[in-house]
């Protein structure tokens, strides 16, 4: 072989190279995509199962103070108890999104009673779940983001290549349904204030 | 066959060949670097959760900052090099590397970063040399204090934006002789910048050692990795002459606030002294926030599994620079096949005829 002939083969092989770092970086990509978002999710279900354990305290506190006001704490106690950390993640939103939608008319709620307001348990407790509803939020938002850039990911040329050949399928995105927009109905139940 | 050798451009074409190739590693590493800042979503602080994790805020003093080497700013890192010619004072050079703790703020909070074994990847701040008689760069500030330095209030700061520094006074210090070029690059990152920031979030509780989780490495690094202290610490652990805990070791001195506003609580005073007034709860609080860390509060650190990143911009600005750098890579292949390809028709003798 001539000296240009291993030039030419040096060529060939440095392009070979950097074709195969690019594969196994966007397969790696990948596995840190799902690793990540695997992760985000887990971090959702941490927060959604604390509000779980939380809710029935808060019941209790305002169950005897607010004896005419039972619809929005049945309503509270039916949500809480369609959480389902086994069901898929839309299914799941669903039910999230029901629950926090029941705690804000609660709260709206808790909010024509001043005695029941001000009572140091129920404040604590309230003041707990809001900062739970707060970091779900904020979990959603990261784990959809995370979602999105997975999706994204791996519909990208070439990377679309591998992701039919590993059978990688686009994640379900923790979705706010119209629930989470609507402005919270605090004219539930039909007593008035103790 | 006959080959050609012409040694001139033997030492060029190698030389392109093995820097085309350096260019092109690196290249990779910036892009394994884009991909693992892109690739990771933002958090906001005050909802993060242990793991790996994305930050983006803006950076902020903890208790303690650095004075940087080249031009005494203040500073939570800097990385400062000065290259030399073979007639200035110097041999091989200078290279000095700090980092200290601090804090980031974005939207929601603050979360306090260890750059311990970080790659931090600061912007430079200033790239000059010596003039041709000699004369030091405008700019040029050495230090000539301490390395470290209290962390200042806001008006504090403030002030000290406005101060206009007299450059080039204290570079002989530093160097002893005034013929040679000399190259000074400074990196540093300020409080102030934004900052983005991949690594792991874990308890403060769980790090490995955090009194040791600033960093220092370089030519005038007197703290830490000195094999000598290392031992006589380790002696004096095992002899037992370390304390456990800061009040066994400072006593009064070890309660918050003491001597430097009100004590957090009463100090053992000698009867005859005059008793200091204890602060009051928010003063306390105040005191204990500002150097207390709760074993469950979240920090950001390295690990071995999740290496630190510092990056200086947003995710956006920190993923182009990376990407900028597998675009150098690729040209870096380029020059290398080209170079190999010229070596090639140099032995065959295309050059020489």
């Amino acid at each position: 072989m001539t000296p240009t002939t291993y030039a030419a083969l040096f060529a060939v092989g440095l392009v070979v190279l950097i074709a195969a770092f690019m594969i196994f970086s966007a397969y790696n990509a990948v596995i840190a995509l799902q690793q990540r978002t695997d992760k985000a999710w887990a971090n959702i279900d941490v927060a959604l199962k604390q509000r779980f354990d939380q809710l029935p305290a808060l019941v209790s506190a305002v169950r005897g103070l607010m004896a005419f006001e039972q619809g929005v704490l049945t309503e509270v106690t039916r949500a809480r108890a369609a959480y389902a950390p086994t069901q898929p993640v839309p299914a799941q939103a669903a039910v999230s999104e029901q629950t926090s939608a029941a705690v804000r008319t609660l709260f709206a709620t808790v909010e024509r009673y001043p005695d029941i307001k001000s009572a140091e348990n129920v404040a604590s407790l309230q003041a707990e779940i809001e900062r739970l509803e707060g970091i779900i939020a904020d979990r959603r938002e990261l784990y959809n983001d995370q979602v999105y850039r997975y999706n994204t990911r791996i519909r990208q040329s070439p990377t679309n290549l591998l992701a039919s050949f590993f059978g990688w399928k686009p994640r379900d995105f923790f979705r706010a349904t119209v629930a989470d927009t609507v402005r919270p109905d605090v004219s539930l139940g039909s007593g008035e204030p103790a | 066959m006959d080959l050609t050798f012409i040694p001139s451009v033997a030492a060029l074409t190698g030389g392109g060949v093995v820097a085309g190739l350096a260019m092109l590693a690196r290249g990779m590493g910036g892009y394994g670097t884009a991909t693992r800042i892109g690739d990771t979503a933002t958090s906001t602080i005050t909802s993060l959760a242990a793991g790996e994790v994305r930050v983006s805020g803006v950076v902020e003093a903890a208790e303690v900052t650095l004075v940087s080497l080249l031009q005494s700013t203040i500073c939570v890192h800097y990385k400062s090099t000065v290259d030399t010619s073979e007639r200035s004072g110097m041999e091989g050079g200078l290279s000095e590397e700090r980092a200290v703790g601090f804090r980031v703020r974005d939207s929601s909070g603050t979360i306090r970063v260890f750059p311990r074994e970080a790659r931090i990847d600061s912007p430079l701040r200033f790239d000059d040399h010596t003039g041709t008689l000699g004369d030091e760069p405008m700019g040029l500030a050495i230090r000539v204090g301490e390395v470290f330095r209290g962390a200042e209030d806001d008006r504090t700061a403030a002030a000290e934006l406005l101060r206009v520094r007299v450059s080039g006074g204290s570079g002989a210090s530093l160097f002893s002789g005034p013929t040679g070029r000399r190259v000074y690059k400074e990196y540093r990152l300020e409080p102030g910048d934004a900052v983005t920031i991949v690594g792991r979030a874990l308890p403060f509780g769980d790090l490995d050692d955090p009194t040791g989780s600033d960093m220092g490495t370089g030519t005038d690094v007197s703290l830490g990795g000195d094999p000598e202290i290392a031992a006589d610490l380790d002696a004096a652990r095992t002899a037992g002459l370390l304390k456990d805990t800061p009040e066994d070791a400072w006593g009064n001195a070890a309660i918050p606030g003491f001597g430097i506003g009100r004590p957090v609580r009463a100090p053992e005073l000698d009867p005859d002294a005059r008793p200091l007034p204890v602060a009051t709860a928010e003063e306390a609080a105040h005191a204990e926030r500002t150097f207390e860390i709760a074993p469950e509060t979240l920090v950001l650190a390295s690990s071995t599994d999740v290496p630190l990143l510092i990056a200086y911009g947003s995710p956006g600005a920190a993923v182009d620079r990376e990407r900028g750098r597998f675009r150098l890579g690729l040209f870096g292949a380029i020059l290398a096949v080209a170079s190999a390809m010229g070596f090639a028709i140099m032995l065959g003798g295309g050059l020489g005829s």
